[in-house]
């Protein structure tokens, strides 16, 4: 009996010696990260994060960053790279032996694989500690707990917030908090080819005023696209995407007038005047024969950018960073064009007004740096100092949104810059010859990476580019952020497609899209059907 | 439990045991949890979340609810019936005539004869996928359209995919036909090599021709293997959409007429925007259901328990 007391005795004891240690351990940890409080001031905040990690015995800070997009993209995980590279330099210069090694920069050109990806590897702990990519998946992510909210950590950073257009921090946002940093947007311009439209006799250079004024409307590109087709000065009236409906044809919406989301419900909404209008005039395109009725089926490579940069079509509705990835992809006979080109044969304006009395539009879609809700977890002793690691992958993103780096990108990939600071560093001289001949401070890395596309694409007209395209933001819509809105826009692609095919009338293709809303369920209870068919509406008018 | 029973016992789950372990591990398990997350409200693999969100027969209920009103789901079922009754036609049909083609040759050329249809099998399936997309594509890019442009037999090119329901069908299940028919061929050809070649020779020398050789002898004797190539292709097939995922991502064949209820399951689970795995679980338990009423048929047409008699002969 004695013997069985002292072995419970020992137990007992060496169950609180064990428990003790155990918990000391995780109070020392959280008491260590709880010295750190973001001030706003980034060296100082770098410099205290990196001394909580030394004092852990932290050598090594692993992240690894995932984006996605065209080709020229990619300082979208590179911006990471040089960020971890000056933060580095900051604790060199501080005598702070810890040092950020990225472990992998993963770029794939689908920004909706990325993101499938991202949704199957984050909870097994192996998703990128960085993830770049549309607004448009920001609400599930947030929703299921995959990112981080830094709402708090942004508010040390007033100074930087305010720094980025508004609308685009709007769209970082999920019921109020803040969910990542905008890295880039873009407007979607109607491309026109010169040589086509003088052939034709269309005026280009007056263009630009008339669609904004929405003197020029829909039924006008009709017009010209009918004349440019019968006179033979081209093969097409118009060209567009493929595929998914999102986001350069939801466009049609807008400039009809419609729209997508309801705030006051919280409901995604099927305008039905402005979807009809839209599939009607997708519909008369392509039975006239000037839009081909297999486009959303056509392959990017080989037949859309071909078709636009060849000039056998007169419109094309694309995207800003068509002007740079015309430069470096080999679309025209096997080479890519020169800028000279590129400014020569294309004219842009916004998206014109579906009709008299609507307005141009364009549709941005701003892609977010995110951060992973476990980001850091490969590093030693994450569960006590989550929180520095968590702080230390916001001043990343901070740091990769220093006005140089996102300057960078939107002239290397013609993406519109996010912050004011950026925006003015495009229009310096100096600055564009520096990165012309990347005489910056930048990692090897990352100049080993970009050094083709900056040879192929800095240049002045580039630059002049985007200060032309800068103004269509004003007239910029976004797309509702809504965890159903996906699904939706599916819908409204496939019934593009089948009004395109010839398969169905604008009218079947509604009802087709209502149809298909009321059965699901869950897509019903979140989307609203709003207006009715119209009658004796007329296109062109 | 006497002493033999026991020794007896334990000497089978010696022998078993790995093999139970597999069948409880990678069957057992992975249906248990389909069912289960069947009856959850899991998505976007959240599984720490929604695992414990029993919604009852929610998933089930919204299923049927879509199969009454989605006009797409309806066309993923008649997709289904005519995919897997036609490819099943071609693979096990296909099979037999090659192996019985191969029977009647000598052996080498009939073995780089076997190898050509082994191909498709051996390539890599976005490779392969990525051969027929260009080869079939509905624009003059595509091979086809350009051949038949080239010989004046079409004047535009024709959108074979996307003709439906026919032309995307005629795709699917030649693209995936091509790829079952060797499965078939080889169990057949071996099948047809275990039969004692005096038999053939005899009715050679009777004045026999191959096809009465074929039709009287062969394929009496390869009854049972007709029997598992039928179920293990249906079975197979019922399942299978790694290439009409592609073939259906690349838009070469219409989503609605290209899809299957196996890629239905498979896009809902991990497709694009939402991915809702509570529900595609609840598509593939009656995936699983179809599976096992369709194999339970076939065995019991076919007289399965005739095979598995105990041979006449000393034991």
């Amino acid at each position: 009996m004695k013997a069985k007391a002292v072995w419970l005795v020992a137990i007992l004891l060496l169950g609180v010696i064990a428990s003790g240690c155990i918990g000391g351990e995780k109070e020392t940890g959280t008491q260590t990260a709880g010295k750190v409080q973001l001030t706003g001031d980034f060296t100082k905040d770098v410099v205290a994060i990196g001394k909580v990690l030394e004092q852990n015995g932290i050598s090594e800070v692993k992240f690894s960053a995932w984006g996605s997009g065209d080709p020229n993209s990619v300082m979208r995980v590179y911006g990471i790279v040089e960020a971890a590279r000056r933060i580095n330099k900051i604790w060199a210069d501080n005598g702070i032996k810890v040092k950020i090694v990225i472990t992998d920069t993963h770029y794939v050109a689908s920004f909706q694989d990325a993101y499938k990806e991202y949704l199957s590897k984050q909870p097994l702990g192996q998703a990128g500690d960085f993830f770049v990519n549309s607004y448009a998946f920001l609400p599930t992510l947030a929703d299921e707990g995959y990112i981080l909210d830094i709402t708090d950590y942004a508010n040390a950073y007033k100074s930087v917030i305010d720094d980025f257009y508004p609308s685009l921090i709007e769209a970082s946002k999920y019921k109020g908090r803040l969910y990542g940093l905008p890295q880039d947007t873009e407007a979607r311009p109607l491309y026109v080819r010169k040589d086509v439209a003088a052939k034709i006799g269309l005026d280009v250079n007056t263009l630009p005023e008339k669609v904004k004024s929405g003197e020029f409307t829909w039924s006008d590109v009709y017009y010209w696209a009918k004349k440019a087709k019968e006179s033979g000065a081209a093969e097409w009236g118009l060209i567009h995407r493929k595929g998914s409906a999102h986001p350069d044809l939801i466009q049609f919406i807008f400039a009809f007038g419609g729209k997508l989301y309801d705030p006051n419900t919280g409901k995604l909404v099927v305008d039905v005047p402005a979807v009809y209008k839209w599939l009607y005039v997708e519909w008369k395109f392509a039975q006239d024969g000037l839009l081909p009725k297999d486009i959303m089926s056509w392959d990017w490579a080989k037949q859309i950018h071909p078709t636009i940069v060849e000039g056998k079509t007169l419109f094309d509705i694309g995207g800003t960073w068509y002007w740079t990835e015309w430069q470096t992809k080999q679309y025209y006979h096997g080479r890519g064009l020169k800028p000279e080109e590129v400014k020569e044969w294309f004219a842009y304006t916004l998206f014109p007004a579906g009709e008299k009395g609507d307005k141009p539009v364009t549709l941005s879609q701003p892609f977010i740096w995110m951060i992973n809700s476990k980001a850091g977890a490969q590093n030693p002793k994450y569960d006590e100092l989550k929180d520095v690691y968590h702080m230390l992958a916001f001043l990343m993103i901070i740091k990769a949104s220093d006005p140089d780096i996102n300057a960078i990108h939107s002239v290397i990939s013609a993406h519109l810059p996010v912050r004011k600071e950026a925006a003015k560093l495009i229009k310096d001289e100096k600055w564009l010859n520096d990165l012309k001949n990347l005489n910056l401070d930048l990692d090897p890395t990352v100049k080993d990476n970009i050094k083709n596309i900056v040879q192929a694409t800095v240049n002045p007209i580039n630059a002049q580019f985007l200060a032309d395209v800068s103004y269509m933001l004003e007239y910029t819509h976004l797309a509702p952020a809504h965890p159903k809105y996906p699904a939706l826009a599916d819908i409204f692609k496939e019934a593009v497609d089948k009004v395109l095919r010839g398969e169905m009338t604008p009218e079947d293709a509604v009802n087709y899209i209502i149809q298909k809303v009321n059965a699901d369920p869950e897509l019903k209870e979140n989307v609203e059907i709003q207006g009715e068919i119209p009658k004796n509406w007329k296109f062109p008018q | 439990m006497n002493k033999i029973n026991k020794e007896k016992f334990t000497a089978l789950s010696f022998f078993l045991s790995p093999m139970l372990l597999m069948v409880v591990l990678f069957y057992l398990i992975p249906l248990i949890m389909t069912v289960y997350i069947s009856f959850t409200q899991m998505r976007n693999w959240n599984v720490e979340r929604y695992l414990k969100d029993f919604v009852g027969l929610y998933n089930y209920e919204r299923l049927f609810y879509m199969f009454q009103h989605d006009p797409t789901f309806k066309a993923v079922l008649l997709t289904t019936i005519v995919f897997v009754g036609i490819t099943l036609i071609i693979n096990v049909f296909g099979g037999l005539a090659l192996a019985l083609a191969t029977f009647f040759i000598s052996e080498k050329p009939a073995s780089s004869f076997r190898l050509l249809w082994l191909l498709p099998r051996m390539s890599p399936i976005a490779v392969y996928s990525l051969v027929w997309y260009y080869f079939f594509h509905g624009s003059e890019i595509g091979t086809l359209n350009s051949i038949l442009m080239k010989l004046g037999v079409i004047s535009q090119p024709i959108p074979w995919g996307q003709t439906v329901p026919w032309g995307a069908w005629s795709i699917i299940i030649f693209v995936n036909g091509l790829v079952g028919v060797s499965f078939g061929m080889i169990v057949f050809t071996s099948a047809l090599n275990q039969i004692p070649r005096e038999l053939v020779i005899a009715a050679r020398v009777d004045g026999a021709s191959a096809w009465e050789i074929s039709r009287k002898i062969l394929i009496p004797l390869t009854k049972w293997h007709f029997l598992y190539v039928l179920t293990w292709q249906f079975l197979s097939l019922l399942t299978t959409y790694p290439h009409l995922f592609l073939l259906v991502q690349w838009d070469l064949v219409n989503r609605d007429y290209g899809t299957t209820l196996a890629l239905y399951v498979f896009n809902t689970a991990f497709g694009r925007g939402e991915q809702d795995q509570g529900l595609a679980a609840a598509a593939a338990v009656i995936l699983s259901i179809i599976g096992v009423i369709g194999g339970f048929v076939t065995l019991k047409v076919l007289q399965f328990e005739k095979m598995m008699k105990r041979p006449r002969g000393d034991f």
